[in-house]
Parts: structure tokens; C-alpha cells; sequence
């Protein structure tokens, strides 16, 4: 087993909307991942993923509260830290932030190197601008951008190339951890590919130690992560391995998720797509028992009541369903 | 529209802003109405201040009532000027030897005292002219005169037509301000024709917002016809309409405004040709704000499917259009009432404004203030309250259009 | 680069066409009224001149600079002519001085009142609207609203009532003009001096009157760029507050200088009017005699001077604008594709 880089344990999050009302869109979310690894998340939009990686920045501002929990990076808890001391000495160096719309994370107005600048500034204060301009030279011609790009402005910039500037930006202290939320999915199928070969590559080159990659694409969770979690109204309901999590779900809701899905691989073809029927709790006033009861097509009377516990296997696997796995496979079996 | 109207209630900016307006308004409806003076008539002369004037005949005439008050204190105040004052205190200074730390001229009995202890008209008073000495020893005499308290002789008309004297008036004689029969309440004084002022300004109000309120609806009656042309015709009829809209907007429309309004000559300009003029100088931006706005629904799936109906022009224009783009001319024809009722004035004041002997307008209100130099001469009366008058109105439809604009733009919502 | 050329090229070209339609209104719209519009002035004016000799000369002079018998293309033309070689007529009510001596002698004073006042009332505004966006609360709710109702109070009247409270209320300020009557141009101390204490009043007046609409601007402007993404990617990467609010308003700034251009018509002409109140020998001024005195040719000068200014304060803003806003850049080169 290898070095924990991130541990997080029963993180509790809330949005606060306008109306002064609580979304609990974290509700105790615990996750683990080693160095070298990659752990996915998945899920319908809505069920939370995004408020998780904003989440786990460890930084909050309005309408983002933090609840209770513990986010470890390296050993180190920030959750006890002041809000300050977190943005000066962990974010961008110890935990980096790939945000969903990448298109506008660019101030229009800025020269990029200007802004990698201004990055690198906030943690070292004293390095010239020769050598942030040679250092940003040689990252971005490492991860295969042209370093022009640092002398121009964001706007000047094409959707495929700002996510991948965006991208060596976020990474260019080698931060422990990073979060990139749904990277690729507002990009056309080239610049996916060239967006997902860049995030493999950071890891390869060790530009960074470990990644949260949060997608509804499962495909594409399947291709880049060792790990995948499933997240549904703001907690994980099952985690395991990406093969494990692609081919043998245990949950009803991964099941379902898994199954709207068509894997490029052998066996799957003549899996039939369905839909999840129904839409996801309200968050504002979290259901009782489980949370996918009024969804499922097995739930029974007691689903609705009793708190499920998470269920924990030896070699990691984990899930939330008051059915035994056997009991499952079996029902899957049946339904084919 | 029930909704819409509920829900620009709801902002605090759209009910001050409607709640101003609402005052303006109801006060140009109906301070006139009440009044007792028209608001052309010279009741009374050049500039009067503010306040209740009362018939002095009438005064006389009325039941006196003595009151055990010595009026010398007052008397005194009312004679002394600041001029007086400061005129005492270089007398003392110089000539009674006074320390001129010990002299406060605002505390008129100190004042009366010392000069009473020290003015005497046998100093020698040497290096003042003889003119000077003579006004010192004048203003001496009103003081004493002021101290003593003056009585008064009434003389009346008797039956054989001769003057004879009737009454000897004390200084400590009252009347009732109810028993005068006569009395006239100007209360914003009058303008420099000597008519009452508030009268005047309310029925200003009536007649600027009605100009506003023209002016308005023609520019945006235009602006809308243009924008709707061009935003959702587009081609050559947009390049055409936008090339001219441009072109109106950089060109200032108060030049133009000039222009037309001096052309029109003064006998052709009443308050209506005023307002038709500002109106057709003022579309451009409306024209802008619509265009940008249909374009942006020209594709919409519903207006479309209207087209693939085979709906007419008008009928997908009216139907289709229009009504996504009526809070937007709502808030168009605000911002135009209220920067007409300002262009009224600015004409107004350069003496371009309209021309009429039986009406008037803000601008005409304080074009005639500053022809007379009101501000010179004091008289704030004039053209404090038609300037506020000018500015709440504005400031209560910008405020409006503000509310309304937080509304349809969620992003400038106050969380 | 060459694009960037190209894109300026056109604008000047359209500001040219803009510029002559502007003078053909200047031309035209004066002899839309009935009957002969310079013959029916010159009359008037002959009625109540006491000169007869400078009357028929006046007459001589219109007849010759009009071409009154001749149609009104060909009137243009002549006009556009004497336009070229800087001849505006000769000006009714101060003959025999040429209207372009006169308009030049007060378009520095327009200038070097209305260009300062506005760039100094837009920076304030800008910093007032970005004050109320970020802090929200008190600015927001009483300074904020205090300085809208200043600029809801026209230019002429906010002098009216500068003039009243400072010059006769407070004695701090004088009645009017551009320096103390009794003096004459010099560069003495005392001069400038008189020039500073004349020039504060109308300067102030002009600035508390723009502070406000531009705030509002402002503000929207900081309100959105607020909520972009690219304020809370910069905080995830550590950066500090203080730096992106330097990016939010430079940004939010940007756009505001557009907002600028496009009430440049409307402030210029609200001051142009607080000019005459404060008597300051600026275009407004000249503009105001003009009209009393029914000196066309005089207002016909001022008014076409006042376009001239407005179209080449709208084309440096527009300049201006597409080079330092990199967004423009990118938009011009996207219509060039």
C-alpha cells in the first residue's frame, strides 16, 4: 500500500441559496486515495459532485459552507485551518483545482503569463519573472502546449486549448492532490482525447501525485482512474475498483448507472439500455432511510426508514444498500 | 402581467421610485385644482418671499388686544442689519475704546448696551468723513427710536369725507391673525411675475410630464418600429436601419434638438411641437436596446414554428415578438419620459423651449429664475423647488427602470 | 496587425460619412421652415439694426456666402466648399467678426473645462460603483443612491444652486466668467489664480452630475464580473482578494469606457448649458447669445463645432478601447474571419 496522499472523512457540506435555504449537498462523504492513484466520481447531475470537488479545496466562500468533517492531504488536516492560512499554503501547492467551465476560469483580460505570474507570487514571493517565464516554458512544452500561448490573452485562445492551459496553470506547483471537475466534457472528441492524454501524462511525469476526477462520462472514469466512487444525493454509494465498479456493480443505483451506459468492451453489447426512472431527491430536505428508495426497483418498506450503513469489504470495496451483495447478484441475474 | 406587476413590487428601488412619481403626480393633479390662485396670475410682484401676507387696513381695522410684552428686544433685531452690527463694532473698536474681543455683534442686547455706554455724536471721530459721522449718528437715533417704541395715529375717512384721526396705536397692541380678514399664503413666495409659485410648479409638473410622457411614446414608438424592422427582418434592411441608428446615436440628439426647435421658429413651438421634437430626436438607443433584443429571439423554436405556420409578419411580430420584448420598452419609455422631461428644460433654458403665454413648463419656470438672476438676488424660492421638482421625477423613474431592470436581470439582484 | 489596421481604417471611414451627414443636417434642417430662411434672418436682423450700412453688407455678404438664388444641392456644395477652407459666414450679432474667430476663441474654454471634468466625474464614478459592488451595504444603500439623485438633477440646475449656496450664501466662490472681470489675460500669478477660483465651481458642478450614472454603470458591470468564473478559479489557486479585485474592476472598467461614449452626447450637452449659467466664455455660452441674438450663422458654427467634438471624442474613446481591451481585439478578428 502506498503513501496516503488524500483522506477525507465524513466531510459535511451546505449550499445556502438565495431564500436563506440549506442544501446539504455533501452529507458525510469519506474517500481515500494513494499516491499514484486516480479515483473517479460519478453520478447524475445534481447528485453533488461538483459541491464535492469545491469541497474538498478545503476553502469555502459563500453560498459554500463547511459542516464538519476532516480533509487530510499528506498527513497534514486543513480542516482545523484558518480560511487564510488554507489559500496561502495549501491551495495550488498541496491541493490544485481544475474547475468545470474552463472556457471563462481565464480572466479575458490577462496575458497568461501574467497570470501563472500572479500564481506562483502567492507561494514565492521572491522568484523573478525570468524564471517563472522559463519555468512555464519548459512545463508547457513538456504537457505539449506551445509556448506562445503564455503571451497571449484567454480570449485569444481556442475552447480545446484554454482547458489544457487552464490545466498546466493548475498543475504548475506539482500539487499532491488535484481536482479536475468534468475537464473534457464541454470540448469536442479531439480535444477530450488531448485534454485526457495530458491528464495521464501529469501523472506519469509526476506533476502531480494523485487525482479526483469528477465526470458523468463513466467511459471516460473507466479509461483514466483506478478507483471510481458513486455518488448519489451527496453521499458515495459504492466505491471500488474501475473494473469492479464498470462490470460488477452492487448497488442498485450504480447498477442503474452502469447500465445506461454502453462500455466499448467485449459482453456489453447486448446489455440493454435503460434509463434510471424518477429524478433525485430534493436536497433541501434529505429523504429518510435510504436515499435512492424512492427510486429502486428492489427497495422495500424498511429502505425508507432505516439509515443504511456504508458496508465495507477487505480488499477497499464499499457500499450502501441494506441487501447483502449475494442477495443482489442474485436479483441482477434474474433481471438479466 | 398580473405576475410581472407583482413582481416589480417586490423590489425596494421600483416603490421608492413609484411612490416619488406617485407624489409628483397626484401633487400636479391637484395642488391646482385646490388653489386659489390660476397659475398664470400675478397676484403679487417680483420675488416675494414665502409666507402669510396680511391686509394691513384689514390689521388696523381689526380688535386689539394688548398684551404685556416689551417689544423693544425685537424691535431692536429687526433694525439692527448685520451691516448695522458690523458697523457698531468698528465705531466701539475705534473710537470707544472697546476690546474688540468683548464685543459679540450676534448678541444684539450686549451690542445696544455697549454702544449706548460709549457712542457719543461729540467724539471727535477723527478720520472719518462727515458723511460717515452723519449715517453713525442716524443709525444712533433708530436704535432709540427702536427702544422707546413707536406710537401710531390711525386716521379715517369720516362721513364728510375728511381724514380725521380715529385711534392712537400702542406698540403693545395685537391682533389675531384669524380676525384679519384678508390674507394671502404664498407658500414658495412668488417668481419673478409675481405669481404664487407652488401653484405655478404644479401645474409646471403637469405640463412637463405631459411633454415627457409624448415625447416619450414617440421615440419609442420609433425606436420600436425600427428595432422590430431591423432585428427581425435583418439583410439590407437591418444594415440600412442600423447604419442610420449609429449614426443618430454618435451624432448628440440635443444638437439636433437645437437645430429643429430653432428652424421651427418661435411662433410654431408650443408645448405639444416641443414634445414631437424631442420625441423624434430621441429613438436611437431604443432602437438599439430592441434590435439587440429580437435578434436574440429571432431563432427561438416558438417564433420558428410561427413562421413555419405560415403566419403573416404582423401576426408573428405581434404574437411572437412583441410580448418577450415588452418589459424591455417598458423600461425603454421610462428612461425616455424622463430624459425628455430633462430635454424640455435644457431647451427651456437656452430659450428654445416652448413658447406659450397661457401654460409653462419646468424649463420655462427656471429659464425665467435665471433671466431674473433669482440666485443672485436670494430668491431660492424660485428655483430650488423647480429644480428638486426636475430631479425627484427623474430620480423616481430612474429608480423604476433600476427595479425593473433587477428584475429581468437576475444578475443584479441583491441577494 | 494588418487586420487591426484594416478594422480602424473602417471606423475612421464611417465616422467620415457620420460627419458629413452631420453636416448636411446642419445645412438642411435650417431651410426646412417656410419661406427663405436667411433672407427672412437678414430682415429681421436689418429691422433691428440701427446700421444700415452694416446690414446691406451683412445682406451682400449671405446672398454671395448662400448662393441664395440657386438650388439647394448647389447650395451645399458651396457650403461644404466654404466649410473646407475653415469659412463659417460671418457672425450677425458681432459684426464684423467671423463666426470661425469667434468659436475659436471659446472652444478651449469648452475643452479645458468639460474634458476634465468628465474624465475626473467617470473615474470617481467608476470608483464609487465598484466601492458599491464589493462592499455593498451602507455605500450601496446611502452613498450610492445619494450621488444618483445628484446626477438626476440636471447639469444648469446643480449650477443654479453651486452659484447660490457658494457665491451668495457662503461668498467663497465668484458669480460667473472665466477670471475676474477687471483683469486681463497674463501669466501672473494672480491671473491664474482667478483662473483656478472661476474655473472650480463649474468644474465641481460637472463632476458631482456624472459621479452618479456612471456608478450605476459600474456597479452592474463589478456585480457580474464578480460572479465569473474566473474570480473563484484565481481563489482556488490561493491568489489573493486583493488581486482579483484588480482583475474584476479592470475588467468590469473596460466596458465602462464604451458606457462613456455612449453619454458623451448627453452629458455635453447638459453641461453646455451649465457653461451659460456660470458665464463661462466656453461654446455653451456663445451657443446661448447666439440663439438669443438669432445669430444663425453664429448657432449653426456652434452647433456643427459640438458634433465635431462629440464624433472625435467617440472615435479616440473607440481607439482607446480596442487597444487596451484585448476582448475587442479578439471580437475584431473573429468578424474579419
Amino acid at each position: 500500500m502506498g503513501k496516503v496522499m488524500l483522506e477525507v472523512k465524513e466531510l459535511k457540506t451546505k449550499y445556502v441559496t438565495r431564500f436563506k435555504e440549506d442544501v446539504f449537498a455533501v452529507d458525510g462523504v469519506s474517500l481515500k486515495i494513494e499516491e499514484g492513484k486516480s479515483l473517479g466520481v460519478a453520478g447524475e447531475s445534481g447528485c453533488g459532485k461538483s459541491t464535492l470537488a469545491l469541497s474538498l479545496m478545503g476553502y469555502y466562500f459563500a453560498p459554500l459552507h463547511y459542516i464538519s468533517g476532516d480533509i487530510i492531504i499528506d498527513g497534514n488536516n486543513i480542516s482545523g485551518m484558518k480560511p487564510d492560512d488554507v489559500r496561502r499554503k495549501i491551495l495550488g501547492t498541496e491541493i490544485a483545482y481544475i474547475p468545470q467551465a474552463a472556457m471563462n476560469a481565464l480572466n479575458p483580460t490577462q496575458k497568461i503569463i501574467r497570470f501563472v505570474e500572479d500564481v506562483i507570487h502567492v507561494h514565492d514571493k521572491g522568484m523573478s519573472k525570468k524564471d517563472i517565464y522559463d519555468m512555464a516554458v519548459e512545463r508547457f512544452r513538456i504537457l505539449g502546449l506551445p509556448p506562445e500561448v503564455l503571451q497571449k490573452h484567454a480570449v485569444e485562445l481556442s475552447g480545446g486549448m484554454k482547458q489544457r492551459t487552464v490545466i498546466a496553470i493548475s498543475t504548475i506547483l506539482s500539487p499532491k492532490v488535484l481536482i479536475a471537475d468534468e475537464p473534457s466534457s464541454a470540448l469536442d472528441v479531439t480535444s477530450q482525447k488531448m485534454v485526457i492524454k495530458m491528464m495521464r501524462e501529469l501523472m506519469e511525469k509526476g506533476f502531480i501525485k494523485s487525482m479526483i476526477f469528477i465526470t458523468h462520462e463513466l467511459p471516460l472514469l473507466y479509461n483514466v482512474t483506478d478507483d471510481i466512487v458513486v455518488m448519489y444525493a451527496g453521499q458515495i454509494v459504492e466505491k471500488g475498483t474501475a473494473k469492479e465498479m464498470v462490470f460488477d456493480p452492487v448497488h442498485p443505483y450504480s447498477k442503474g448507472l452502469m447500465g445506461s451506459i454502453i462500455v466499448p468492451e467485449e459482453g456489453t453489447r447486448d446489455v440493454q439500455l435503460e434509463a434510471i426512472p424518477g429524478t433525485p431527491p430534493n436536497l433541501k430536505h434529505p429523504p429518510d432511510g435510504c436515499r435512492f428508495a424512492a427510486r429502486c426497483k428492489y427497495a422495500k418498506p424498511e429502505c425508507k426508514v432505516y439509515e443504511v450503513p456504508e458496508k465495507d469489504f477487505e480488499d477497499g470495496r464499499m457500499y450502501r444498500c441494506i441487501y447483502d451483495v449475494d442477495y443482489l447478484k442474485e436479483v441482477y441475474g434474474r433481471n438479466g | 402581467m398580473k405576475h410581472q406587476l407583482k413582481q416589480a413590487f417586490s423590489s425596494s428601488k421600483f416603490v421608492l421610485g413609484f411612490v416619488l412619481f406617485s407624489i409628483m403626480l397626484l401633487l400636479a393633479i391637484f395642488y391646482p385644482i385646490f388653489s386659489p390662485f390660476d397659475p398664470m396670475e400675478m397676484v403679487g410682484s417680483i420675488f416675494y418671499p414665502p409666507g402669510t401676507y396680511v391686509s394691513v387696513s384689514d390689521t388696523v381695522q381689526a380688535t386689539y388686544n394688548g398684551f404685556n410684552i416689551d417689544p423693544s428686544e425685537a424691535h431692536l433685531k429687526a433694525a439692527l442689519s448685520p451691516e448695522n452690527r458690523e458697523k457698531m463694532k468698528n465705531w466701539l473698536v475705534r473710537f470707544g475704546g472697546v476690546n474688540e474681543a468683548d464685543i459679540d455683534i450676534e448678541d444684539t442686547v450686549a451690542l445696544v448696551d455697549l454702544w449706548d455706554a460709549h457712542y457719543s455724536s461729540d467724539n471727535p471721530q477723527e478720520g472719518l468723513l462727515s458723511s460717515e459721522k452723519k449715517s453713525y449718528s442716524r443709525l444712533d437715533k433708530s436704535l432709540a427710536k427702536a427702544k422707546t417704541g413707536i406710537k401710531t395715529a390711525l386716521y379715517t375717512e369720516n362721513s364728510d369725507g375728511e381724514m380725521e384721526e380715529s385711534l392712537i396705536i400702542s406698540d403693545r397692541d395685537y391682533v389675531r391673525v384669524n380676525d384679519v380678514a384678508n390674507t394671502v399664503t404664498l407658500p414658495l413666495g412668488a417668481d419673478n411675475f409675481g405669481a404664487d409659485m407652488l401653484t405655478k410648479l404644479t401645474n409646471s409638473i403637469r405640463v412637463s410630464l405631459q411633454i415627457g410622457l409624448v415625447a416619450g411614446l414617440i421615440a419609442t414608438l420609433i425606436g420600436l418600429t425600427i428595432g422590430l424592422l431591423a432585428g427581425f427582418l435583418g439583410g439590407l434592411v437591418d444594415n440600412i436601419l442600423t447604419f442610420l441608428t449609429n449614426i443618430f446615436t454618435v451624432i448628440p440628439s440635443f444638437v439636433i434638438l437645437i437645430l429643429i426647435a430653432n428652424s421651427v421658429g418661435q411662433a410654431g413651438r408650443g408645448p405639444f411641437v416641443v414634445a414631437m421634437i424631442i420625441g423624434v430626436t430621441a429613438w436611437p438607443w431604443t432602437a438599439r436596446s430592441v434590435r439587440s433584443q429580437v435578434i436574440s429571439l429571432r431563432n427561438r423554436d416558438h417564433v420558428n414554428l410561427s413562421k413555419l405556420s405560415g403566419h403573416s409578419l404582423p401576426h408573428i411580430i405581434l404574437n411572437d415578438i412583441l410580448p418577450y420584448v415588452a418589459s424591455y420598452v417598458v423600461m425603454a419609455l421610462i428612461l425616455q419620459v424622463s430624459s425628455g422631461i430633462l430635454a424640455e428644460a435644457q431647451l427651456s433654458m437656452l430659450g428654445l423651449g416652448p413658447s406659450t403665454t397661457t401654460t409653462t413648463t419646468l424649463g420655462m419656470m427656471m429659464n425665467w429664475a435665471q433671466q431674473y438672476t433669482a440666485h443672485l438676488s436670494g430668491a431660492w424660492w424660485a428655483f430650488i423647488p423647480v429644480i428638486l421638482s426636475v430631479a425627484i421625477i427623474s430620480f423616481s423613474l430612474n429608480l423604476m427602470n433600476t427595479g425593473l431592470d433587477q428584475i429581468f436581470n437576475p444578475q443584479l439582484r441583491e441577494d | 496587425m494588418k487586420g487591426f489596421a484594416k478594422y480602424y481604417g473602417k471606423r475612421i471611414g464611417w465616422y467620415l460619412i457620420t460627419l458629413v451627414i452631420a453636416i448636411f443636417l446642419n445645412f438642411l434642417l435650417p431651410r426646412l421652415m417656410p419661406g427663405n430662411p436667411v433672407q427672412t434672418l437678414v430682415s429681421e436682423m436689418m429691422g433691428s439694426s440701427t446700421n444700415a450700412t452694416a446690414a446691406e453688407k451683412i445682406m451682400q455678404q449671405y446672398t454671395e456666402q448662400f448662393g441664395l438664388d440657386k438650388s439647394i444641392p448647389e447650395q451645399f456644395i458651396i457650403y461644404v466648399g466654404k466649410l473646407l477652407q475653415g469659412d463659417l459666414g460671418i457672425s450677425f450679432s458681432q459684426f464684423p467678426r467671423s463666426v470661425g474667430d469667434i468659436i475659436s476663441s471659446s472652444v478651449g474654454w469648452t475643452l479645458a473645462l468639460q474634458l476634465p471634468a468628465i474624465i475626473v466625474g467617470w473615474i470617481l464614478g467608476n470608483f464609487l460603483g465598484a466601492i458599491a459592488a464589493y462592499i455593498r451595504k451602507g455605500v450601496d444603500k446611502v452613498v450610492l443612491p445619494i450621488f444618483m439623485f445628484i446626477s438626476n438633477i440636471p447639469a444648469f440646475g446643480l449650477a443654479i444652486v453651486m452659484l447660490f449656496v457658494f457665491s451668495l450664501q457662503l461668498k467663497i466662490a465668484p458669480s460667473g466668467g472665466a477670471y475676474a472681470p477687471d483683469m486681463f489675460p497674463n501669466f501672473s500669478l494672480e491671473f491664474i489664480g482667478s483662473l483656478i477660483s472661476h474655473f472650480a465651481l463649474p468644474f465641481f458642478t460637472m463632476v458631482l452630475t456624472t459621479i452618479g450614472g456612471q456608478a450605476i454603470g459600474m456597479r452592474s458591470m463589478s456585480i457580474y464580473e464578480l460572479n465569473a468564473d474566473y474570480v473563484k478559479y484565481s481563489r482556488f489557486l490561493g491568489i489573493k482578494d486583493r488581486k482579483i479585485i484588480v482583475y474584476v474592476f479592470r475588467n468590469a472598467m473596460l466596458p465602462q469606457i464604451t458606457g462613456l461614449a455612449m453619454s458623451l452626447g448627453t452629458m455635453v450637452g447638459g453641461n453646455l448649458v451649465a457653461e451659460m449659467i456660470f458665464n463661462y466664455p466656453g461654446i455653451g455660452n456663445t451657443m446661448f447669445s447666439a440663439i438669443g441674438a438669432r445669430d444663425y450663422p453664429l448657432l449653426s458654427g456652434c452647433t456643427l463645432m459640438i458634433t465635431i467634438m462629440v464624433l472625435i471624442a467617440n472615435l479616440v474613446v473607440e481607439i482607446l478601447y480596442g487597444i487596451i481591451d484585448p476582448r475587442v481585439k479578439a471580437a475584431q478578428q473573429e468578424s474579419e474571419n
